[in-house]
């Protein structure tokens, strides 16, 4: 029997449990930040007018990435942009390691919600900023009519909860998936579901994290 | 007997995925066939088809979360 928990895995770093989620998460984003700290020193110090070799592709996602959310957020996207490409990268680089055979940091519902309060302040900061204050914010909250402010508010902060919950729910049954198959036959057919559940199932569901913000944020200011 | 009714609870969890399945496809067909009458709207029909999609798949799994808690929570404990 697979044992299936909903609570993180104990961890424990100088005697404190912090879940071993926290510690995975940690490691990422260490060899992340060495990765970024290494772009931005070997191309994005030395990025020319005429791009070449590797600056294309940092152009091509940065730019991408902008244009995106410039679709859906119009103006905001300058401010809304970076903010929706780290938590996309940060949700797939943490999601990504289960390719590896390590425990994804996205499989504890501890992150997922982390996440959700990230876009959660995302939203409300760009709901302040572009409608103009309290005021304007208070007043895009009663948009049709002033009845429906208690179910926009309250949608506010279940729409949090469901990215949660969501990408919890995903990352978690893709994993419980892949050990079924690996019990039943362990060799040859995993391999060919690992790429759907294990590289196509991550892009998704980061594609679906950073659509979600921007379209919660486009609610929260048009 | 419990076993048996925990089998049971989690296959009434997965139904969710036969309202799930109509919806996805009432919205796919309808966006294909809006495609058809309007082949330059293609990128704005794609990118709220795909919002749709995602607020139904979310549904589904969460019946699929549902049921597999159910088997493996409970089926462990009986």
């Amino acid at each position: 029997m697979l044992n299936v928990t909903l609570f993180p895995t104990p961890c424990y770093v100088f005697g404190v449990n912090v879940g071993l989620s926290v510690v995975m998460a940690w490691c990422v984003m260490a060899l992340l930040l060495t990765g970024l700290v290494l772009l931005n020193i070997l191309v994005v110090r030395k990025m020319k007018p005429a791009p070449t070799g590797a600056q294309n592709y940092v152009e091509l996602i940065v730019d991408g990435i902008h244009r995106w959310a410039e679709g859906k957020v119009g103006h905001a996207a300058d401010f809304v942009a970076p903010i929706s490409m780290s938590l996309m990268a940060y949700v797939f680089f943490n999601t990504i390691v289960e390719l590896f055979g390590l425990p994804p940091a996205t499989k504890d519902l501890n992150c997922t919600f982390a996440i959700g309060l990230c876009v959660f302040i995302t939203v409300n900061v760009s709901g302040f900023k572009f409608r103009g204050g309290l005021r304007g914010r208070i007043k895009g909250l009663c948009n049709p009519s002033a009845i429906v402010m208690p179910i926009r508010i309250l949608t506010d902060f279940i729409a949090p909860c469901s990215i949660a919950i969501r990408l919890f729910a995903n990352i978690m049954v893709g994993g419980i998936i892949m050990e079924l198959i690996y019990m039943v036959v362990p060799i040859i057919l995993p391999a060919a579901v690992a790429s759907y559940f294990n590289v196509l199932h991550v892009g998704i569901q980061t594609f679906v994290v950073g659509l979600l913000s921007l379209i919660y944020v486009s609610e929260a200011i048009e | 007997m419990t076993l048996g009714l925990i089998a049971i609870g989690a296959a009434i969890a997965a139904l969710c995925g036969a309202g799930a399945a109509l919806g996805m496809g009432n919205a796919t067909g309808k966006a294909v066939e809006a495609i058809a009458r309007q082949p330059e709207a293609a990128g704005k029909i794609n990118s709220s088809l795909m919002f749709g999609l995602i607020m139904m798949e979310t549904c589904a799994v969460y019946a699929l979360l549902v049921g597999i808690l159910i088997v493996f929570i409970l089926g462990a404990k009986a």
